[in-house]
């Protein structure tokens, strides 16, 4: 009986062990590295730019798939929609790291929902790729260690445009700085303040009359009064950030109210998806602004990497496929594209490599080791992130947007002058609807 | 004096103007609504998508099958006419007698039900009509003629449901449901063909206003969400069920929104508006021409 019993155990033992045995090889056969993808697929953030970000990125994760196992570790996405809420991208976000449990988070493109998932992500010791929201909020004076943003940042955008504006003043305006009146309007979000900021401080520096800054809710049902402020502070330039449809409203009536000035220059999101604006136009967005991350079809391939051109040109293929007909390639789709392509490639394999995994501990030092000149991702600037003493802790340094202007229904840059295309059109020709020639 | 005078200018009769007709738009939504309230005691917290649906109904016809504009018009307050009287059909008939809040959270289910068909049926792109009105200029002064236009449909609109409840027997019966809805069935008053009919007329009403808004607006699936939460506030402001409160809240809303935002940050236009509002439900809770008892 009792010898029964010890056998019975036994085998029960080797049974269970075998089992767990295999498991285990199993499991370090096909080790697995889950990304939780966060983006706004539906509600008003979802045709503002948002659904292109995501196209973007997951072209690229769905290559990385399709290419195999990154030293031995299978690559697997978890898309989520963040409906264009911010609470509801924070209970999406818990979900996939306490859920589905994704090792890292990637993607979202509204900066009111990367400020509390950056802090839920760190509080959570996981680790955050931000491939698309902008506001310096995110990181500054955060001092997170598993937050990283390759992307350029909000107060680089207002910032690289009053510079571009002031440079050009005398020569395209016929004015000093000082004697340009510059009007500012954003959207009243994390994004919109943010880039609001950088406009403040780039026109303060330059010595501009900033004679309007204010901000509007993107879902404000009217907006006559601003553009009725607009007309009268009379401004050669008006510096706008906004989303979509905010954009179209602002636009349509600015026109029915007869607002003329010498040029609108908008700052990513809406004006980065230009069917749209130009359908809001009345068929053409010319001479009309954008600055973002230069669209990597457009950025001069002289100045990039060449191993990185076949994946410029698997990038727009996929996207022709998913989006045919589009008048131009969106800048969003390569910015997502691009920036999670430099997580597979610098990020990922050197924390297996040399710091031995996948978790946040590891990537967190692989980020810290990336070290990419100026011209070694497809958007044209390197990637070096800030150290956690840093008060940008996580930021990418060596990232900046480009100015792009509309013409013919094709982009161009215009400013940084290093990297222009073409001379800027400023101030707008007469003509114009909006022209105050 | 000068301050005084920076602040009289042209563009505060401007922004004057732009508040009107900005009321007018509001006047207008708040109408139909106002009238199933008055008559069925229902809520319907997903009205403005109604106008979404119109909206979509007024893209299709005129840039997908190339209907004109005019032609388009009456089909699309057919449409959502047609959409109101189902909607009362399918989910308020069956909770007429029910608590007020379950009302309200039926129609709350349609409206994320309405915007989740919009998205998956029509995707999440923002489409425009692409016309482009002439605009009246006045001196410095430039106005929209979509906007003049739905000031005008609002007025037209107000009358036409005023003679229609006071001037033909279906419009009486209606009043008379709307008095007590328990009696009048007793005296050989069809209720629920009166409901239908009503429900019929603030789709349509839904339907007038969505042939105008898309002349200023994008369509999206949450175009909604720009109007019905004012929409909302404007006819409780107005008093719930009174047209011509609703009206009259329509535009002093639109004139704090309009002003507000012309003296101070856009932003305090809104909050002006809405703090006006929650005083008004201390001062006088019965809405702005309630009587007082």
């Amino acid at each position: 009986m009792m010898r029964g019993s010890v056998g019975r155990f036994l085998a029960i033992a080797f049974a269970v062990g075998a089992v767990l045995g295999l498991g285990l090889s199993a499991q370090a056969q096909t080790k697995k590295f889950k990304i939780g993808v966060i983006f706004d697929l539906t509600g008003p953030l979802a045709g503002g730019g948002s659904e292109l970000q995501y196209l973007g990125v997951k072209i690229m994760n769905d290559y990385f798939i399709k290419q195999g196992p990154i030293e031995g570790y299978t690559i697997e996405a978890v898309y989520a929609d963040a409906q264009s809420k911010p609470d509801v991208a924070i209970n999406e976000a818990v979900r996939l790291m306490e859920q589905e449990k994704v090792d890292m988070i990637a993607g979202i493109y509204s900066s009111a929902q990367c400020v509390p998932i950056a802090a839920r992500v760190e509080q959570m010791k996981k680790f955050m790729w931000m491939t698309t929201c902008v506001s310096t909020g995110v990181v500054e004076n955060k001092h997170y260690k598993y937050v990283f943003r390759p992307q350029a940042s909000g107060q680089q955008y207002g910032q690289t445009t009053t510079d571009m504006v002031a440079q050009i003043a005398k020569s395209h305006f016929g004015k000093e700085p000082k004697d340009m009146r510059v009007a500012i309007i954003h959207e009243d979000g994390a994004y919109g303040v943010d880039v609001g900021k950088g406009n403040v401080a780039g026109a303060k520096k330059a010595g501009m009359n900033i004679v309007l800054d204010e901000g509007y809710s993107a879902t404000a049902p009217d907006l006559s009064a601003l553009v009725t402020k607009l007309k009268r502070a009379r401004p050669d330039v008006v510096f706008h950030t906004g989303y979509n449809p905010d954009i179209s409203l602002i636009l349509r009536q600015a026109r029915e109210q007869g607002f003329k000035t010498g040029g609108i220059i908008g700052q990513g999101a809406g004006y980065g998806v230009y069917e749209k604006l130009a359908e809001s136009l009345g068929g053409h967005a010319e001479y009309f602004f954008n600055t973002d991350p230069v669209s990597i079809w457009i950025a001069n391939p002289k100045a990039i990497d060449p191993s990185l051109q076949p994946l410029i040109k698997m990038v727009g293929e996929e996207f022709d496929k998913l989006k045919p007909g589009q008048t131009i390639r969106s800048a969003h789709v390569g910015i997502g594209a691009s920036n999670m392509y430099v997580f597979f490639t610098k990020v990922l394999p050197v924390a297996i490599k040399k710091y031995g995994g996948v978790d946040a501990e590891a990537l967190r030092k692989a980020a810290l080791d990336v070290d990419i000149p100026e011209g070694g991702t497809m958007l044209g600037f390197g990637v070096k992130f800030a150290p956690p003493e840093s008060p940008i802790a996580g930021q990418n340094e060596r990232s900046y947007p480009v100015v792009i202007q509309y013409i013919g229904d094709k982009p161009y840059v215009v400013w940084p002058k290093s990297l222009a295309q073409r001379d800027v059109v400023l101030p707008w020709p007469a003509g114009m609807t909006y022209s105050n020639k | 004096m000068q301050a005084f005078l920076e602040i009289f200018d042209i563009y505060l009769l401007e922004a004057v103007i732009n508040g009107i007709l900005l009321g007018g738009v509001l006047a207008l939504l708040a109408l139909g609504l106002n009238l199933i309230f008055g008559v069925i005691d229902v809520t319907w917290i997903c009205y403005a998508e109604l106008v979404m649906i119109g909206m979509y109904g007024m893209y299709f016809l005129v840039s997908t099958y190339h209907v004109p504009y005019w032609a388009a018009a009456p089909l699309c307050i057919l449409l959502v006419a047609g959409v109101g009287a189902l909607l009362h059909l399918v989910v308020i008939q069956p909770l007429l007698s029910a608590p007020p809040i379950n009302q309200l959270l039926a129609t709350g289910g349609v409206l994320f039900f309405l915007q989740s068909l919009a998205t998956v049926c029509f995707g999440i792109d923002f489409r425009n009509l692409g016309i482009q009105l002439p605009v009246l200029g006045v001196g410095e002064m430039n106005f929209s003629y979509a906007r003049l236009l739905a000031f005008g449909a609002a007025l037209v609109g107000i009358s036409a449901v005023y003679v229609f409840m006071n001037r033909t027997y279906t419009g009486t019966a209606i009043r008379a449901i709307a008095q007590d809805r328990h009696i009048m069935p007793l005296m050989g008053v069809d209720a629920r063909r009166i409901y239908i009919i009503t429900s019929a007329i603030g789709g349509g009403l839904a339907g007038l206003a969505s042939c105008l808004l898309v002349l200023q607006y994008d369509v999206h699936p949450f175009v909604g969400l720009s109007f019905g939460p004012i929409t909302f506030l404007i006819c409780v402001l107005g008093g719930l069920g009174n047209f011509f409160g609703g009206f009259v809240a329509a535009f002093v809303f639109a004139e704090i929104i309009s002003l507000g935002g012309l003296f101070s940050d856009l932003e305090w236009g809104y909050v002006l508006a809405f703090g006006f509002f929650i005083l008004m439900m201390f001062i006088r809770p019965g809405g702005l021409l309630a009587r007082r008892s």
